[in-house]
């Protein structure tokens, strides 16, 4: 009988202890509550416990001294969503499931793909001499409005195997950020971040092994100046 | 999107996670800075570092907006959303882990200290707290500084609720070990860092 007696309490003395965390954060109902406050009144091992993870409760609840900087952060998160969302409306972007397709599936993916950065690189080159040769434009049709997006100062073309964490940290460190693109050609619109020259973030990109091509665009001419 | 003044905080979340699955960004960007303080202090627990915290906590809110629409609003969005940090916190602790080996504990955050308890005790916690496996002391996080039930956790945690309980109870349990000035003890203390 004792025995019985001495089983049970220990069963209780088990379960009570394992909602003690509970009870000190204030998520046990009220009946789990009642009884954690019985126990505890006869069991010196409860007892001294509860206060133990009260102590613990209370030195957790401390707030760290960080400096939090969430507004900096979004700002990251957005660039981020801008190439993510750039890179998914674009035409040329492999579909998603290509990933689950065969192998064979898998190579014909990845030699469109080749064919459509080689087409991207090589229209880069093409805009490169097209833009050389206008430098200078001597008239301009207005039937054929030239759609630059707004702020965009560098063009880019990056290698079709750069991930988006190193295309952000790539722009981050140039200062730069992305206003539209790609391109069917694979080309990236690029405006400054900063008050930073744009040679330098030229220059920053083309160090980057993964930039395939960067050049600066030439400044849209006033509407005025138009003949 | 515009919510009404008088809204709980539970509503608001799923109004705002409701219009983030339409594709609404500014509604993500009120979601992520509602709660970016909070899993910033989380996620704090196991990296000082906080280009490494910021680096979760977006991957986190990646994820949101990928997969907000999956949503069934059968828990509560804060239980998602931490879970999803708590995921993407142990994948990128483990993927650490593997190229850096442990961490030295003197890498963590001293937290600030609360003037009514007692320093020395602040020592034991904090020496404790670093000594437990990142399991156990996010389960303690989750407990003692989030605030959220046993339930709530094996939903964070994507454990039984058998799991959970048993993680909590080896963390109090070398915790004990640690910290004997919290039972009233005279115990050794580690030399304090002037």
């Amino acid at each position: 009988m004792s025995h019985q007696r001495g089983s049970d309490h220990s069963l209780e003395h088990d379960e009570v202890s394992s909602l003690i965390p509970w009870y000190v954060n204030d998520t046990v109902d009220v009946h789990e509550r009642q009884r954690v406050d019985i126990h505890v009144a006869t069991c010196a091992v409860c007892r001294e416990d509860l206060a133990v993870q009260n102590r613990i409760f209370e030195g957790m609840e401390a707030q760290p001294a960080l400096d939090y900087m969430p507004v900096a952060s979004l700002k990251r998160l957005q660039a981020r969503l801008d190439v993510s969302q750039a890179r998914s409306a674009a035409p040329q972007a492999p579909p998603e499931p290509v990933r689950r397709e065969t192998w064979r599936g898998g190579r014909m993916a990845a030699s469109v793909g080749a064919l459509a950065i080689a087409i991207g690189v090589l229209a880069a080159g093409r805009w490169v001499q097209f833009e050389a040769r206008v430098k200078e434009p001597s008239y301009r049709t207005v039937t054929k409005a030239t759609l630059r997006p707004p702020g965009e100062v560098i063009r880019a073309v990056f290698s079709p195997t750069i991930t988006l964490e190193e295309l952000q940290h790539l722009l981050d460190e140039a200062q730069l950020k992305i206003v539209s693109g790609p391109t069917e050609a694979g080309v990236y619109s690029l405006a400054s971040n900063s008050s930073v020259a744009v040679h330098s973030s030229l220059q920053q990109l083309r160090r980057h092994s993964a930039v395939r091509f960067a050049e600066e665009t030439v400044p849209e001419p006033e509407s005025g100046n138009l003949p | 999107m515009t919510l009404p003044a008088k809204i709980s905080p539970k509503e608001r979340d799923s109004a705002l996670l409701v219009a983030v699955a339409a594709g609404d960004r500014r509604a993500l960007e009120e979601l992520y800075l509602g709660y970016h303080r909070r899993l910033a202090r989380f996620l704090s627990r196991f990296t000082p570092r906080y280009e490494n915290i910021e680096e979760i906590i977006n991957d986190t809110f990646m994820v949101v907006w990928q997969n907000a629409n999956d949503f069934r609003h059968a828990s509560q969005v804060s239980t998602w959303i931490i879970g999803i940090a708590y995921r993407t916190a142990l994948k990128s602790f483990r993927r650490q882990k593997n190229h850096n080996g442990e961490r030295s504990l003197e890498d963590y955050p001293v937290p600030t200290v609360d003037p009514t308890f007692d320093a020395e005790v602040h020592d034991w916690l904090k020496h404790g707290l670093n000594q437990l496996p990142v399991e156990q002391r996010l389960t303690l996080e989750l407990a003692y500084h989030m605030g959220h039930s046993l339930e709530e956790i094996a939903v964070i945690t994507e454990c039984p609720v058998g799991t959970v309980k048993a993680r909590m109870y080896h963390a109090r349990e070398k915790l004990r070990q640690y910290l004997p000035a919290l039972s009233g003890a005279s115990p050794d203390l580690p030399s304090r860092t002037e």
